[in-house]
C-alpha cells in the first residue's frame, strides 16, 4: 500500500519528523560519543549482561510467531556498513509482511564487536513486531572499535543466541528461526569463558570450541553469515573459507550493502517456501529495487549462466 | 488590452485572496498561487491557507528552474511563504513527510518549519486509505473516480464517529483508542481486501514524531498571521467537484467552493476577493460528465492516468459549466485564464442539445439538494454540446462571456509566463447570443 515501496511508510515519515526536531537516527551513538570512552556502555534495552532470556512468543494477534534475528558487526573494519544496516533494517519487517514472505515475523536486532578490545562487544535487543524495533536500532551503539586481528566476537553472539533465547516456534512447533550474522572477519579461535562471564554474566569456567557452539546454534536456527561489500575483507579468501566451512551454502556475499534487507527477506521467503528465487527477484524489481534485486540475485547465486543453487529448506 | 506587468497590490487593495478552480481541477491554481506569492506580484502575502481537500491535491508549480507538485504544502512555498493548514483540511502526515523531503531536495530550507497545522483538522490515516482502495476496488467498473487517497473515507467516517484529529497526535493514548476504533470499524471491508496498513503502534509512534516536528495551532492563528500581511486561500480540486454543488455522485467529499474560505476571512474581520481559475479548455481526471469532451490531444506533462482516478480527459471550453461554477461561488471578483500557450482549440460551447431540447444554462438548485445535482448529471450525460468558434484572442471573449474581468493570464507553465492585467480585460462587450451561434464539428 501507500507511498513507499514497502509498508514501511510510517517508519520513513517518522524519520523525517525526528530529523526536524533534532533526534538523530543514531541518537544513542551520538550521545555516547560525546561522553568519555571509559563510560561507554550498551543501552539498557540492548545490554546482554544478566538478561536471562530474550523471548519470541506467540500472541493472540500473531498466532505463529517466526523468530528472525539480525546481528551486525559494528567494528571499524565494517566501514560505513553498520550505518547502512541501521538505516535499512528498519524496513525489514514491512518487507517481510508486504510480500507475504513471513506472516508473523518477530525481529530482534543486535550488534557485535570485539570482546578483547571493545567497551561494548555485544548488544542484543528484544523480539518485536512493531515500531519498537526502530527504537532498538536507534539505541545500538556504533562503537567502531575492533582490534585489527581479523577476528571479532561472533562466537560470543552465537553463544547468546544458543543459550539465552527462547522461542515458541521451537518450543511449540519444533520450527527453527532465522539468524543472520553480518560481518567481515573471522570468529575468535575459541569461545572464551572469560568473555562469557564478563559480557553475558554466565558462570562458565571452560572455553568452548567455535564449531561446537555453532553446531548447538544450528539445532534451533537457520544460521546465515552475510559478508557485505565496502567492508575490509570482502575479497579475502580466508574469510570465505572460514564461514563456508562453518555454515556451508549459508555463507552469502553481498556486493551492495544497501540490499541487505532485501537479501534477508528473500532468504526467509525461500526458506519458508513462500516464493521461488525468480519470483522473489521479480518482486524486488516490481517495487523499484532493481539495483538491490541484482545484488541479491548475485548473492543467492542467480547469475545469468550460472547454475541456480538450492537454498536451505524450511525445516 | 493592457498587458503591462502590474503591481498586484493596486489590483486587490487590502483584500485577502481566495483562489478556486472553476472546473474539475488542474486549471492552474498552483501556478496562480505561486505567482501571487512571488516577489514579482509584490502582494505582501503572509501565508497561504489551505481550506479544503487533503493530500490528493496536485498543484504544479514551475519557478526559478524548480518544479514541484504541491499536495499539502501551499503553492507559495517556493517563494518562502508559510502555509497554514486550516481546520477544514484533511491532513495526511505520511505523505506530508514525503513531500517535505522532496521540497528539501529542491533546496527549500526546512520545509516543515514553514508549516502550521490547525489541531482540529481531521487526520487521514493508512486505515482510511486502505478502506478507500478496498471500496473502490469493489466498485469495479462503476468507480467514482477517487484518487485512492482516503479523502472521502476521512470525511465520511468523521460525520458519524469521533475521528482522529491532528491535535490527537500529541496524546498517544487518545490517538491509539481512536485508531483502534477506526480499524475495528473498517475491519470487515479492509480485512479480506488486498490492502492493509502498518501496526497501529507504528502509526502512533510516527504521529507522535509528527506532532513534535510540526507547529500545531488553534483558532487564533489565522488572525495572528493576517496581522503580518495578506492571506491567500488556496483551494484544492475544482468547484464543479464540490460535494454539494458538483455533479453527483462524481464529486469529492469536500467543500470546494469558497464558502469556508469566506467564513474564515469573516472570522478575522477581513474582506476577500475570489479569483476563479480556468484553462482555455476543459479537463477532467476520472469519471463523470464532461459535455464538451473531445480528443484534443493537448500536451499534459504533469497529469497521467492514475490507477484509481482513471484517465485524464480534455474537452473544449465550456462557458455554460464555468458560468454555473461562478454562480456556485456566489460570484467571483476576477478571472485567471491559463494555458493560453496551448494550441488553440478555438471552440467553445454555447448550448447543449439534450433529450429535452436546447439548454444554455444550468439551473442552480438548493444547497445540499443532491437529487437536483443528480438530475444535472443526467442532463449533462445525455448532452451534445453546440460549439462556436472563438476569435484568435480568447481572453476578451471569455471575459465577456463570463461577465468577469480577467486579472491574470498564463502563457506557459513557468512563473515568468504569467501576465497581470492592471486594467482588467473589459467585460462590457456583448455576450454572444444563441441566434449568433453557428455549429461547428466537435
Amino acid at each position: 500500500m501507500g507511498y513507499g515501496h514497502w509498508d514501511d511508510t510510517a517508519y520513513r515519515a517518522g524519520k523525517t519528523y525526528r530529523a526536524r526536531h533534532g533526534v538523530d537516527d543514531f541518537g544513542y551513538t551520538a550521545e555516547t560519543r560525546s561522553q568519555p570512552y571509559e563510560t561507554w556502555c550498551a543501552h539498557p534495552l540492548l545490554d546482554p549482561f544478566g538478561v536471562g532470556t530474550r523471548e519470541c512468543r506467540d500472541s493472540a494477534e500473531h498466532g505463529e510467531s517466526l523468530p528472525v534475528a539480525v546481528l551486525f558487526d559494528v567494528t571499524g573494519s565494517m566501514g560505513k556498513v553498520p550505518r547502512i544496516m541501521q538505516d535499512k533494517l528498519g524496513t525489514l519487517h514491512g518487507l517481510l509482511r508486504s510480500r507475504g514472505y513471513a506472516r508473523h515475523p518477530q525481529l530482534l536486532f543486535g550488534a557485535i564487536g570485539d570482546a578483547d578490545t571493545d567497551r561494548v562487544p555485544l548488544q542484543v535487543g528484544q523480539f518485536e513486531s512493531d515500531n519498537r524495533m526502530d527504537e532498538q536500532l536507534r539505541a545500538i551503539l556504533l562503537e567502531g572499535g575492533g582490534g585489527g586481528q581479523k577476528s571479532e566476537s561472533y562466537e560470543l553472539a552465537a553463544y547468546f543466541m544458543a543459550r539465552h533465547v527462547a522461542t515458541d516456534a521451537w518450543d511449540k512447533r519444533g520450527k527453527r528461526g532465522y539468524l543472520f550474522l553480518i560481518g567481515d572477519e573471522l570468529n575468535k579461535s575459541r569461545l572464551a569463558a572469560r568473555h562469557i562471564r564478563s559480557v553475558i554474566g554466565d558462570h562458565v569456567r571452560r572455553d568452548v570450541s567455535v564449531d561446537s557452539i555453532y553446531h548447538e546454534l544450528e539445532q534451533r536456527w537457520h544460521v546465515h553469515y552475510i559478508l557485505p561489500n565496502q567492508s575490509s575483507y570482502y575479497r579475502d579468501p580466508q574469510i570465505a573459507a572460514h564461514w563456508r566451512g562453518l555454515l556451508g551454502q549459508n555463507f552469502l556475499k553481498l556486493d551492495d550493502p544497501a540490499a541487505v534487507c532485501e537479501l534477508i527477506a528473500l532468504t526467509i521467503g525461500l526458506g519458508e517456501d513462500r516464493v521461488d528465487l525468480d519470483t522473489g527477484l521479480a518482486d524486488l524489481r516490481d517495487v523499484g529495487s532493481a539495483d538491490e534485486a541484482d545484488a541479491v540475485g548475485r548473492a543467492l547465486g542467480a547469475k545469468p549462466g550460472g547454475g541456480m543453487r538450492a537454498l536451505p529448506p524450511g525445516r | 488590452m493592457n498587458n503591462e506587468k502590474a503591481r498586484g497590490a493596486r489590483m486587490f487593495g487590502d483584500s485577502h485572496l481566495v483562489v478556486v478552480d472553476l472546473g474539475f481541477g488542474d486549471a492552474g491554481k498552483g501556478a496562480t498561487v505561486d505567482w501571487l506569492c512571488s516577489p514579482e506580484a509584490d502582494l505582501a502575502v503572509a501565508a497561504v491557507v489551505r481550506f479544503n481537500g487533503g493530500a490528493q491535491a496536485a498543484h504544479n508549480v514551475i519557478a526559478d528552474g524548480r518544479h514541484h507538485t504541491f499536495a499539502q504544502f501551499g503553492a507559495g512555498t517556493f517563494a518562502g511563504v508559510p502555509t497554514l493548514l486550516s481546520r477544514h483540511m484533511l491532513v495526511e502526515p505520511i505523505a506530508l513527510a514525503a513531500e517535505s523531503d522532496r521540497l528539501a531536495a529542491l533546496g527549500v530550507p526546512d520545509p516543515l518549519g514553514l508549516l502550521a497545522v490547525d489541531g482540529r483538522a481531521l487526520l487521514t490515516t493508512p486505515i482510511h486509505i486502505a478502506a478507500n482502495r478496498a471500496r473502490e476496488d469493489a466498485r469495479g467498473s462503476s468507480r467514482h473516480g477517487s484518487c485512492g487517497r482516503g479523502i472521502g473515507e476521512t470525511a465520511w467516517y468523521a460525520l458519524e464517529h469521533d475521528a482522529p484529529t491532528v491535535a490527537d497526535c500529541r496524546t498517544p493514548s487518545v490517538l491509539r483508542a481512536k485508531l483502534d476504533r477506526l480499524a475495528a470499524h473498517y475491519d470487515a471491508l479492509v480485512g479480506p481486501s488486498a490492502h492493509g496498513y502498518e501496526p497501529i503502534d507504528a502509526l502512533v509512534a510516527m504521529y507522535g514524531d509528527f506532532a513534535h516536528a510540526v507547529r500545531i495551532t488553534d483558532d487564533g492563528e489565522l488572525r495572528r498571521v493576517a496581522r503580518r500581511g495578506r492571506l491567500v486561500f488556496e483551494g484544492a480540486q475544482g468547484v464543479l467537484l464540490d460535494e454539494w454543488r458538483g455533479f453527483h455522485p462524481h464529486t469529492t467529499w469536500s467543500t470546494v467552493e469558497p464558502r469556508n474560505a469566506r467564513a474564515l476571512v469573516a472570522e478575522i474581520g477581513g474582506t476577500a476577493a475570489v479569483l476563479g481559475v480556468t484553462r482555455t479548455y476543459m479537463t477532467r481526471h476520472g469519471a463523470g460528465p464532461l459535455p464538451t469532451e473531445s480528443a484534443l490531444d493537448l500536451p499534459e506533462p504533469h497529469n497521467g492516468t492514475g490507477p484509481y482516478q482513471g484517465a485524464f480527459r480534455q474537452g473544449h471550453l465550456d462557458p455554460i459549466l464555468l458560468r454555473y461554477a461562478i454562480e456556485v461561488c456566489g460570484g467571483i471578483d476576477g478571472l485567471v485564464v491559463n494555458h493560453l500557450d496551448a494550441p488553440a482549440t478555438l471552440c467553445a460551447a454555447t448550448a447543449y442539445d439534450t433529450d429535452r431540447g436546447v439548454v444554455t444554462e444550468l439551473v442552480l438548485g438548493r444547497w445540499r439538494d443532491l437529487d437536483h445535482q443528480q438530475r444535472l448529471t443526467e442532463q449533462l450525460s445525455g448532452a451534445t454540446s453546440i460549439l462556436v468558434p472563438i476569435g484568435a484572442d480568447p481572453v476578451p471573449w471569455i471575459a465577456n462571456r463570463l461577465d468577469v474581468p480577467v486579472v491574470l493570464t498564463g502563457h506557459g507553465p513557468d512563473r515568468r509566463d504569467r501576465i497581470a492585467h492592471r486594467e482588467p480585460v473589459p467585460r462590457t462587450g456583448n455576450r454572444p447570443t444563441l441566434s449568433s451561434v453557428t455549429q461547428v464539428p466537435a
